[in-house]
């Protein structure tokens, strides 16, 4: 079971993590921990984030000024560093996620020909 | 622990990154412990999931280091890389570097140079306030006339505009009191209000004011800062001695502190009451006898435009109010400059051209720079490839190449900027010649700034002179062949250098060879006058030279000097040539029998007060009538001589002896009383105030009947500077008090007055030298990497038949044609510099196209010379070595 889990998990598209955990942080502040095990659970199991991934990310995010972190006592009574999203975290988020479905929609012209006539998605040109 | 909020944004202490790997920690083993794990396998499985907590907590921690610490890491070690790699190319490094520091040394030191002299505030107070105002008589040739005692007190009361006037005027005096032989000093006389008006400060004792004013006060003087250093050796004690200025004695008062001296270098500054002339009837109520010069202040609120505007509307109605002061051919003007420009304005041209030169010499060694490290580049290309295989980046080996030109620019703008201190002092004393302000110029900061500045344009513009290997061309080809190639556009660019290297050596080659060519003809000119064996001393008169004041009895002393042995003969005049020029004015006169034409005043010449035997001493022909001799004195018949000119354009029917001539001009009066006096003699024509002569119309009158000697002329059999120390003893004999200075022979006094034009040569060569220099360097050198890199083809030709000596006469002929075009391509710019020389080389015609060919000549014949090695190596390649090589 566990082995399964594992073989049938995804790598994670290089660029992506950033984006995931911004939209994480849209239903509030969070731990590191809760945003993997969130990113995780979403995804039905199928994406794990490497801590070793996700910390450096967190950081990188709250240097360029998308996150604020505080320190604060979680549900579990554990001291733990909460990270929240910022007014220009928010902006990035939106512009990522255009930029997502740009490809989405993008790449699924090229594997899906036949379903993808013009104007049937919502993506921007 | 909690981090303050300002710092949120701050690097995190480790601390704070090993509690939240903690915290994560903590909460997946408690998450596993609920979901019924036991402790010790939970906290084991947690860790493992982690992963390696040192690497993340790295990575974390390396979010947050500054990138340009990342950055600078990276260049250090480049720097390092460079330093090794330049060691293996240790001559290519030193000529590099040697010519950078040329171009850096010769700029930062030319910038201090034009920044001390041009840029640099005075240390007056509000020096932006500060004004000179000149009078000038373009119609006379007088380029300043300065002012009379009247004139200055018309602009004291009708200027609105400024505040204060300041005069100053120079005389000489004979100074005893200060210890050693009695010496004749430069003083300026100065009223009351000119160090307010120049706003100097004392750094001893006090200035003069308004109390020392007039001709009751005490006689009081200043001493210039350069003075009391250099002859007093800054004794404190100088000030309240009591110095004798002639017949006259002053009070030392306080020393000035060190300024600009202008507009006269003077050893001490006094009061008007030190100078009988000053207090004489002549200087107070005489309109024409103008010896002072005008300073102001401009009054508060006023603009510079407005002071000028007024101070020109006075002076008009002034010469409308006197005409008979202001003679309608005199186009008398009045200029009015701040201070700051007209004591810079002489240096101006000379520094900015010095400033081009040094420009032009910059962009040799830099395209000679460029040209060495395009050849290194392709000489490293498989290098480069090997490293962009391996994944360099193209900003990786850009900053391999910077670093590299960085280390090369830095060192030669260390050792430029420390040979830009001898060339400040070589500089700044050739600049001396047209602004004093050039004399304080010291080395300073500016130098770093600039040096650094040049360096660093330098090093960019050369990390991105090479081209990097492209990845579109075959990457294979420099991985695998060791050999070098060069490409068409490699080759392009070299000769691109290499040519514009020729045209700015040739630009700055022709303008030294027409300073050049203009100084070897104003050394060749032939003067009229016997220049080797005549000594020529100023005995000058304390005070200024008028009829009134009485010097040595000049007759008694030729008697005495004639009797020394070596002495020719003896004579005696008012001015030596060329060093006294302008000293003494064109006067207006008539002669019986000649009427000028209509609507013509009376003719104009220059008036010269000679002694007897004065032609003969000096080796002017008399080409007719007689020289002076002693009977022609007072009491006698009154007598001229007139120059060949005057003759010859006023009677050319070649009857101007014996008539009557007399001096028109009001000015003559200053000299005694002009009365009809008789031609005796005509002389023929010398120029005493130009270096190039020009025809020139003078009288001549003698000593006993007008005017005075101040100057006496010896001509010896021998060495004539071995009469110095006779001629001086005898003076003293006569009158100890009596100063006798700056003998000289006719010879040396010329070229002394020739020595700018010596220097603007000696300069200009010395940057075409170093322009040429670098030229044949960056020629050389770009033809031997071309053969270098074409061996095989040499090879080649010499295989199928091709002879040595061809071989060779094509790479030679390579090397002339670079030059060729470069100096095509100078040409143009040696045109304008030529055309920028005349403004600062008066009096000469340019010497045509002698220069230009000359500095053709010498560029053609350097390329050959910096293309015979490359040629010898073309025509020895050996053949068999040369086809196998690939």
């Amino acid at each position: 079971m566990a082995k399964d889990a594992e073989r049938d998990r995804l790598e994670l598209l290089q660029g992506t993590l950033d984006m995931l955990i911004l939209r994480t942080l849209q239903w509030g502040p969070q731990h590191g921990h809760g945003i993997g095990q969130a990113i995780r659970t979403q995804s039905d199991g199928l994406l794990k984030v490497e801590t070793g991934s996700l910390y450096p990310a967190l950081h990188r995010l709250e240097k360029r000024g998308w996150l604020k972190s505080e320190w604060d006592v979680s549900e579990a009574n554990q001291r733990a560093k909460y990270y929240k999203l910022t007014a220009a975290g928010k902006a990035q988020l939106s512009r990522e996620q255009d930029r997502w479905s740009q490809l989405v929609n993008a790449i699924g012209r090229i594997m899906n020909p036949a379903s993808a006539g013009p104007g049937n998605t919502g993506g921007k040109d | 622990m909690r981090p303050a909020r300002r710092a949120r944004r701050a690097h995190p202490g480790d601390d704070d990154l090993e509690a939240e790997i903690r915290g994560h920690l903590a909460l997946s083993i408690k998450e596993r412990i609920e979901r019924g794990e036991d402790p010790e396998s939970a906290r084991r499985a947690a860790l493992k999931e982690f992963g390696n907590v040192t690497l993340t907590r790295d990575s974390m921690r390396a979010v947050w280091r500054y990138r340009w610490l990342d950055a600078a890491e990276a260049l250090g070690r480049d720097v390092r890389f460079a330093v090794r790699s330049l060691l293996h190319a240790k001559s290519l490094a030193a000529t590099v570097i040697v010519t950078l520091a040329l171009g850096i040394g010769a700029n930062a030191a030319i910038f201090s140079v034009v920044r001390g002299v041009l840029l640099r505030p005075l240390v007056n107070r509000d020096e932006d306030r500060l004004i000179y105002v000149r009078q000038s008589a373009p119609g006379l040739g007088a380029e300043n006339t300065s002012f009379s005692v009247p004139e200055v007190s018309d602009f004291k009361s009708r200027a609105a505009t400024i505040s204060a006037f300041g005069d100053f005027s120079t005389v000489e005096f004979t100074m005893t009191g200060l210890g050693g032989e009695p010496r004749s000093v430069r003083a300026g006389v100065v009223n009351g209000s000119f160090f307010d008006v120049m706003g100097l400060r004392p750094v001893l004792g006090r200035l003069l004011n308004a109390q020392d004013d007039g001709p009751k006060a005490a006689g009081v003087a200043v001493l210039t800062q350069h003075f009391w250093t250099t002859a007093l050796n800054r004794d404190p004690l100088v000030v309240g001695r009591t110095i004798r200025l002639g017949p006259r004695t002053a009070t030392v008062v306080g020393v000035l502190e060190p300024s600009v001296p202008y507009p006269a270098d003077t050893e001490i500054i006094a009061n008007i009451v030190t100078s009988p002339h000053h207090l004489g009837a002549t200087m107070v109520t005489s309109r024409i006898h103008r010896m002072t010069e005008l300073f102001g202040r401009l009054a508060p609120g006023t603009s510079f435009e407005a002071a000028r505007a007024e101070l020109i509307a006075v002076h008009a109605a002034m010469m409308h109010e006197h005409p008979e002061a202001y003679p309608e051919n005199a186009h008398v003007q009045l200029t009015v400059t701040r201070l700051r420009d007209q004591i810079a304005a002489p240096a101006r041209t000379i520094l900015l051209l010095l400033l081009a030169a040094a420009a032009v010499v910059f962009v040799i060694a830099c395209s000679n720079v460029a040209n060495l490290i395009l050849a290194r580049s392709v000489r490293r290309e498989s290098e480069l490839a090997v490293r962009a295989a391996l994944g360099a980046g193209d900003g990786a080996l850009r900053r391999t190449l910077l670093a590299e030109s960085l280390v090369l620019c830095g060192a030669g703008a260390v050792l430029g900027i420390a040979l830009s201190g001898p060339f400040v002092a070589v500089v700044s004393r050739y600049a001396a010649r047209f602004s004093v302000r050039a004399l304080e110029v010291t080395l300073d900061s500016s130098v770093l700034w600039v040096g650094a500045g040049l360096a660093i344009a330098a090093a960019v513009l050369l990390a991105y002179v090479p081209r990097l290997p492209s990845t579109q061309s075959p990457a294979g080809l420099g991985l695998t062949s060791g050999g070098i190639r060069i490409t068409p556009s490699t080759n392009r660019r070299l000769r691109m250098f290499a040519t514009t290297q020729i045209a700015f050596s040739f630009v700055l080659l022709a303008g030294a060879g027409t300073l050049l060519a203009t100084l070897v003809s104003l050394q060749m000119v032939r003067t009229g006058f016997d220049m080797r064996q005549v000594l020529a001393f100023d005995v000058p008169m304390s005070a200024t030279g008028f009829a009134s004041v009485q010097g040595i009895d000049f007759t008694e002393a030729m008697r005495r000097i004639s009797a020394l042995p070596e002495v020719v003969s003896v004579s005696a005049g008012m001015t030596v040539p060329w060093r006294d020029a302008g000293a003494m004015p064109r006067f207006q006169f008539a002669v019986e029998g000649y009427t000028p034409a209509d609507g013509e005043g009376n003719p104009y010449a220059r008036f010269r007060v000679v002694a007897p035997r004065f032609f003969a001493v000096l080796g002017v022909p008399i080409v007719a009538g007689r020289e002076f001799t002693d009977d022609d004195r007072a009491g006698r018949e009154p007598v001229v001589i007139v120059s060949h000119s005057v003759a010859q354009r006023l009677f050319p029917n070649g009857d101007a002896l014996n008539r009557k001539l007399w001096w028109t001009d009001s000015l003559a009066s200053l000299f005694g009383k002009s009365v009809p006096s008789r031609i005796v003699g005509i002389a023929a024509d010398v120029d005493d105030e130009n270096v190039v002569p020009v025809p020139s119309m003078a009288v001549y009158v003698p000593t006993r009947q007008m005017g005075a000697a101040e100057r006496l002329f010896v001509r010896s059999s021998g060495n004539p500077y071995s009469l110095v120390p006779a001629v001086t003893r005898v003076i003293h004999e006569m009158s100890p008090d009596q100063a006798v200075e700056r003998a000289a022979t006719l010879e040396d006094v010329r070229a002394q007055v020739l020595s700018p034009e010596r220097l603007n040569a000696f300069v200009f060569s010395g940057f075409a030298g170093i322009a040429l220099l670098i030229a044949v360097v960056g020629v050389g050198g770009v033809l031997a990497f071309s053969v270098s890199g074409r061996t095989r083809e040499f090879g080649v030709r010499l295989a199928v038949g091709a002879s040595p000596a061809h071989l060779l006469a094509r790479v030679l002929a390579e090397g002339v044609f670079i030059a060729a075009i470069g100096i095509a391509a100078g040409a143009a710019g040696g045109y304008a510099l030529s055309r920028l020389a005349v403004r600062f080389v008066e009096n000469t015609r340019l010497p045509g196209g002698l220069p230009v060919a000359g500095a053709a000549a010498v560029l053609i014949a350097a390329a050959v010379v910096a293309s015979l090695t490359p040629a010898a190596r073309a025509s020895r390649v050996d053949v068999v070595q040369a086809l196998r090589s690939e």
